[in-house]
């Protein structure tokens, strides 16, 4: 390992080695603690709710990142999900392998998302925001007609091989073992996007968020950077919707239409942006509400109408903003009153 | 042919209800309205009720008043107090409101189709260049164009309809020259949410009741609105006419574009000039 001074560089590698290591840590503990979980709920149909509640949280998450670190809206992330679904489902049905058909399916939307949010990142506001409905409702529209390849509005199923990688590929259809690997996955995505808001580049995106003008006076490309946290977002869609292919070996147009993507926002909205776990705990909300306004009646969609209301108008941090408010002013009552 | 091209007419008159009242609001209040397609669903929904007891001309007024109700509620309880939090807040809540608006109609009336039958003085068939074709599309025709008509004298003629339109173009200059446009806002928006509680009875006996009726036009009123050109009315009508051509060719010649042939235009239009939707930037 080296002997390390105690000069100012070697402290600061120091404590980036320390936060590296913590962070590890936090990761690993975060992906093994859904084991015990996944084991000890009996329920299948619970198991399979929280294995929906992460799919449609990784979808949800790449929402909320996009509000997030690029502060625009995008109403076609569905478009990207379902794309991605059908890069994975179109190679099985015609007998070819499966790590193919999930290459394609992390490649080619971003790819397409990039090359679109070159040239429409440039829109401001809320113009941006109908035109990422218009297009994802476009390309829906184009599955929707292209029967000969997408099943049109039945859409298809097809079976997965025996083994993916060695492992028993009924594993990623069964809801406890289905859990753990998207939940995984899904951490993985967190982690990831948190290393890309607090890398160089991300920083870049921030401050375009904050003031695009001046960054370009700067002298950073704002286009650019803006259209790749776009094909990122797509990324993260995508990944969705390989998750979701895989667990229910069905695709069908619908995984496109914009009311997928109203829903995953509204997922964001409701579990607060401003964290990257934010748009996951809205998620499973939204889920568990769906379940347990079942018993109530089947007004599930008023609930979360009223939910995204109340959210939006007086608690703009959603869910994980007022927990961690709650946590922040419970830790300071702990440590005693001082000034933070 | 020709009966394709009414057909056409009829369906675009019909977007123009639709999207005329989307225009309305979005000139005064600059907020996309996602509740409107809820709204017309309402008005559709409302119609098909009265209409039991009374007719459906009764319905068809008693749908506006309701709607015109409704729509100047929205303004007092929503569009106004949020009007200084950004576009994004309003969308987020018109889209709660459709959501609950939905539901509402689901739990009343089921999610089943409805059928509505056109008014009696309205139905049956007329002869045209030897096609037989109903009359009550002619009549859907007819009645955009009065309304259209109706609003163009309103807007150039009357005092109201002159602060409207300094108020769509310029709200702050508008304020400042003394015209109260919180009052106007009320008026226009709930203006704008009667007609499309009128679009809704309209299009009951064209395209059938049913609670996901409002998203089915949703977006083509987006379209409409935008390729129009905001703020401009006659622009609505030409592009609803426009649409609805496309839509009805559409579906006869390039089946598998026909959906995607208004989306693409209003992408290019919104690339082009965003400059209507974008509003002042804060």
């Amino acid at each position: 390992m080296g002997d390390l001074g105690t000069g100012k560089k070697e402290r600061q590698a120091l404590a980036r080695r320390r936060e590296t290591l913590s962070q590890g840590a936090i990761l690993i503990i975060a992906i093994v603690a859904v084991i015990p979980v996944a084991y000890f709920v009996r329920s299948n149909l619970v198991l399979s709710l929280m294995t929906q509640a992460v799919i449609a949280g990784v979808l949800a998450t790449s929402v909320g990142f996009l509000i997030r670190q690029s502060g625009t809206v995008t109403f076609g992330n569905a478009a990207f999900y379902g794309t991605a679904a059908y890069c994975v489902a179109l190679p099985l049905k015609a007998g070819l392998s499966l790590p193919l058909g999930i290459v394609l399916a992390l490649v080619i939307p971003p790819a397409l998302a990039y090359l679109l949010g070159l040239v429409i990142v440039r829109i401001p506001g809320i113009a941006f925001s109908m035109l990422t409905l218009a297009i994802g409702q476009a390309l829906s529209e184009l599955a929707l007609k292209a029967r000969w390849l997408t099943g049109g509005e039945d859409g298809f199923s097809f079976a997965l091989p025996k083994t993916v990688m060695g492992l028993d590929a009924s594993l990623l259809q069964r809801p406890s073992s289905m859990l753990i690997f998207s939940w995984s996955v899904l951490v993985l995505v967190l982690f990831g996007l948190s290393w890309f808001s607090r890398s160089r580049y991300g920083r870049v995106v921030a401050a375009i968020r904050e003031n695009e003008e001046r960054a370009r006076f700067i002298g950073y490309q704002t286009v650019s950077r803006r259209a790749a946290t776009f094909a990122l977002s797509a990324l993260v869609a995508s990944i969705g919707g390989v998750l979701a292919t895989l667990y229910n070996s069905f695709v069908s147009p619908e995984t496109m239409h914009w009311s997928l993507s109203g829903m995953a926002l509204i997922m964001a909205i409701i579990g607060g942006t401003q964290m990257l776990w934010g748009p996951l705990a809205g998620a499973a909300f939204v889920f568990f509400a769906k379940d347990w306004a079942g018993d109530i009646g089947e007004h599930w969609q008023a609930v979360i109408g009223v939910i995204l209301i109340v959210v939006t108008v007086g608690l703009p941090g959603g869910i994980s903003g007022a927990m961690m408010q709650i946590a922040s002013r419970g830790s300071r009552l702990f440590k005693g009153r001082g000034a933070p | 042919m020709i009966v394709q091209l009414i057909n056409g007419l009829a369906y675009g008159g019909l977007l123009y209800l639709v999207a005329v009242g989307l225009v309305l609001i979005f000139g005064l209040r600059q907020v996309v309205n996602f509740a409107h397609g809820s709204l017309f669903m309402l008005g559709a929904y409302v119609g098909y009720v009265i209409s039991f007891y009374v007719g459906f001309w009764a319905g068809l007024a008693v749908a506006i008043a309701v709607l015109g109700i409704l729509g100047t509620l929205l303004d007092i309880a929503v569009f106004g107090p949020l009007r200084h939090r950004g576009p994004m807040t309003t969308v987020l809540v018109t889209f709660g409101l459709a959501l609950i608006l939905e539901d509402f109609a689901q739990a009343i009336w089921g999610k089943g189709l409805r059928l509505q039958q056109p008014p009696p003085s309205l139905s049956g068939t007329v002869e045209i260049f030897g096609d037989s074709f109903p009359i009550y599309r002619l009549a859907v025709i007819a009645i955009a164009a009065i309304v259209c008509l109706g609003l163009a004298i309103w807007m150039r003629k009357t005092r109201v309809g002159l602060f409207v339109r300094a108020s769509s173009v310029d709200p702050e200059g508008t304020a400042m020259q003394g015209v109260n446009t919180d009052r106007l806002s009320i008026l226009v928006v709930g203006l704008g949410t009667s007609l499309s509680g009128l679009a809704g009875v309209i299009a009951a006996p064209l395209l059938s009741l049913s609670p996901s009726m409002g998203s089915y036009v949703l977006i083509d009123s987006f379209i409409v609105v935008v390729l129009g050109g905001i703020g401009s009315f006659s622009g609505a009508f030409l592009a609803a006419i426009l649409i609805g051509q496309i839509h009805n060719l559409g579906v006869i010649f390039v089946p598998s574009l026909a959906a995607v042939i208004p989306l693409a235009l209003m992408s290019i239009v919104l690339m082009w000039r965003p400059s209507g939707l974008a509003g002042t930037e804060a």
